[in-house]
């Protein structure tokens, strides 16, 4: 079974008004367990409305999403999936602790294993001592590490993410992703990862499908050909740069949003 | 916590500004020898105000406890039509432009209507004049409050599977709690402002404002400013609840966000 099944997926925004936006057009995606896949492409290429369509936050004009093999809404409401976006996004008036047992509280968890399983995933994002700090009182680094934690509290087998590094410096972003890899791998925990660098889609992914906009469509999908354990000598590995080559060249061929679109 | 140097930097300035004003003030009256009508000196207004101290607080318990009626009237009523304002679009973009443009109009005049309504001894004008000012300024920010939640926080809730009730009450009410303490820190000194302005448009002389125009009535300019007097200690004394009640509330700043959206 696949993580995620994505068929012959549409969405037009404001259809049958005249101000109708066609915001992708026949996507077809699987993703198996355990891969982690990077939608790319210029603004405007629905990469984030794609995302959002298999987190169910958005309802496809035609097509269909499976996440788990069950049909997105129902995911959603299983809370299959732990999603995480640009801005951290935590609720400033809960301590990071409380943030990260919000999912669990939904679900309906008691007290006293919701707090266990938020301790347990302080310590995955190695903040364990910040349990009881309010969110203003962390960096921006930090406060990403929270709301991954957040995400995947409920131990969801999928985990959304739309530019979660886009806000933080170089030096904190590479260390995000390093930890992100590793957290994903403790947990084999699915990806899906929007993002606008090239270098993050190769250094993190296994797959990185390339988009192209109005309308959004998936224009190539590259395998990158590195191993599953990466560090620091993999960004100076050749096989990264032939990535890195790879899709740049991909998205060569589609051109900044507005410029004409494909070829 | 501040050091008590710091505290002594942030409190001195304002202080020996004040004092320097009413020695300035009491001198002017001396040197240039204008007459009590016109204006007393401090000293004078001082005087007036230990003299009759007991009076001046009979009439601010007045004043005040109209002023604290309305006040906890108009903001439980504010409070619950906000909530029926951010529920229903609709309504939200009926009554917010109305609630804003009364705003900006000197409602209190109404205060003679209602005298009309009621028995010329009653408070009752006094103190709905003061729930209507309030309501509307807990109202207009309450409602920002619960409908201001950012996008994201709500698109982290739907992934959630949370229904609208899971929303409001995880969400949109702890997201309002900074803006309703705002509405109460404009609130505060404006309840007991309306308090007094209402008692220039009749009703029984016992308040603060009625005392000052009847003090004036009759020339006695210096126990005038003694009611004014008292009436500024008022103001200041419900700015401070307001501001304390919010820091006891929202310890370490987590209403900052809220601030600045208000």
């Amino acid at each position: 079974m696949n993580a995620v099944d994505v068929r012959n997926l549409s969405k037009v925004f404001n259809q049958g008004r005249p101000n109708a936006v066609a915001a992708l057009i026949d996507i077809d995606l699987s993703i198996e367990p355990g891969e982690f896949v990077s939608l790319i492409g210029p603004s405007g290429c629905g990469k984030s409305t794609q995302l959002r369509l298999i987190a169910n936050l958005l309802e496809p004009t035609t097509g269909e999403v499976l996440v788990n093999g069950k049909p997105a809404g129902q995911a959603r409401l299983d809370q299959d999936y732990g999603m995480a976006f640009q801005q951290a996004a935590l609720f400033e008036w809960r301590s990071v602790a409380k943030n990260i047992e919000l999912p669990l509280e939904l679900k309906g968890w008691d007290k006293a294993e919701r707090r266990k399983r938020a301790l347990e995933m302080l310590d995955l994002v190695k903040l364990p001592e910040f349990g009881d700090a309010l969110p203003w009182q962390l960096s921006g680094g930090m406060q990403q590490r929270v709301a991954i934690a957040r995400a995947l509290a409920a131990h969801p087998p999928l985990l959304l993410m739309d530019e979660p590094f886009g806000a933080l410096d170089e030096m904190t972003r590479e260390h995000m992703q390093d930890e992100l890899l590793r957290i994903c791998r403790e947990t084999s925990t699915t990806v899906v990862f929007v993002t606008h660098s090239i270098p993050e889609a190769v250094y993190l992914s296994t797959r990185v499908v390339v988009m192209s906009p109005r309308p959004g469509r998936i224009t190539s999908v590259i395998d990158v050909d590195l191993p599953p354990e990466r560090d620091v000598r993999t960004r100076e590995a050749d096989a990264f740069f032939r990535g890195v080559t790879e899709v740049r060249e991909a998205l060569r061929g589609i051109g900044p949003a507005g410029s004409g679109g494909a070829p | 916590m501040r050091s008590p140097r710091a505290l002594v930097r942030v409190v001195l300035p304002p202080v020996a500004f004040g004092v320097a004003f009413l020695a300035l003030w009491e001198a002017a009256v001396k040197v240039f020898d204008l007459k009590p009508y016109f204006l007393p000196p401090p000293s004078a207004i001082w005087e007036q105000f230990r003299g009759n101290v007991g009076l001046v607080w009979d009439a601010a318990s007045v004043s005040g406890t109209n002023a604290l009626v309305g006040l906890i009237v108009g903001t439980v009523v504010g409070v619950a039509l906000s909530f029926a304002l951010a529920r229903f679009r609709l309504l939200n973009d009926l009554v917010t432009p109305l609630a804003i443009a009364l705003n900006a109009v000197p409602i209190f005049v109404l205060v003679a209507v209602f005298n009309n309504m009621f028995s010329i001894t009653s408070e009752v004008p006094r103190r709905l004049m003061v729930t209507l000012v309030v309501q509307f300024i807990v109202l207009v920010n309450v409602a920002r409050g619960l409908r201001q939640v950012e996008a994201t926080q709500l698109e982290l809730m739907r992934s959630y599977a949370a229904g609208q009730l899971a929303i409001l009450r995880k969400v949109r009410v702890p997201n309002a709690v900074p803006y309703l303490f705002t509405a109460l820190r404009i609130a505060a000194p404006a309840s007991v402002i309306t308090a007094f302005v209402s008692e220039y448009f009749g009703g029984s002389q016992n308040g603060l404002g009625s005392r000052i125009v009847g003090n004036i009535a009759i020339s006695a300019n210096a126990a005038a400013w003694a009611y004014v007097l008292g009436a500024c200690l008022l103001g200041l004394a419900f700015f401070v609840a307001a501001v304390s009640l919010e820091r006891v509330a929202t310890p370490g700043g987590v209403s900052s966000r809220g601030r600045d959206g208000a």
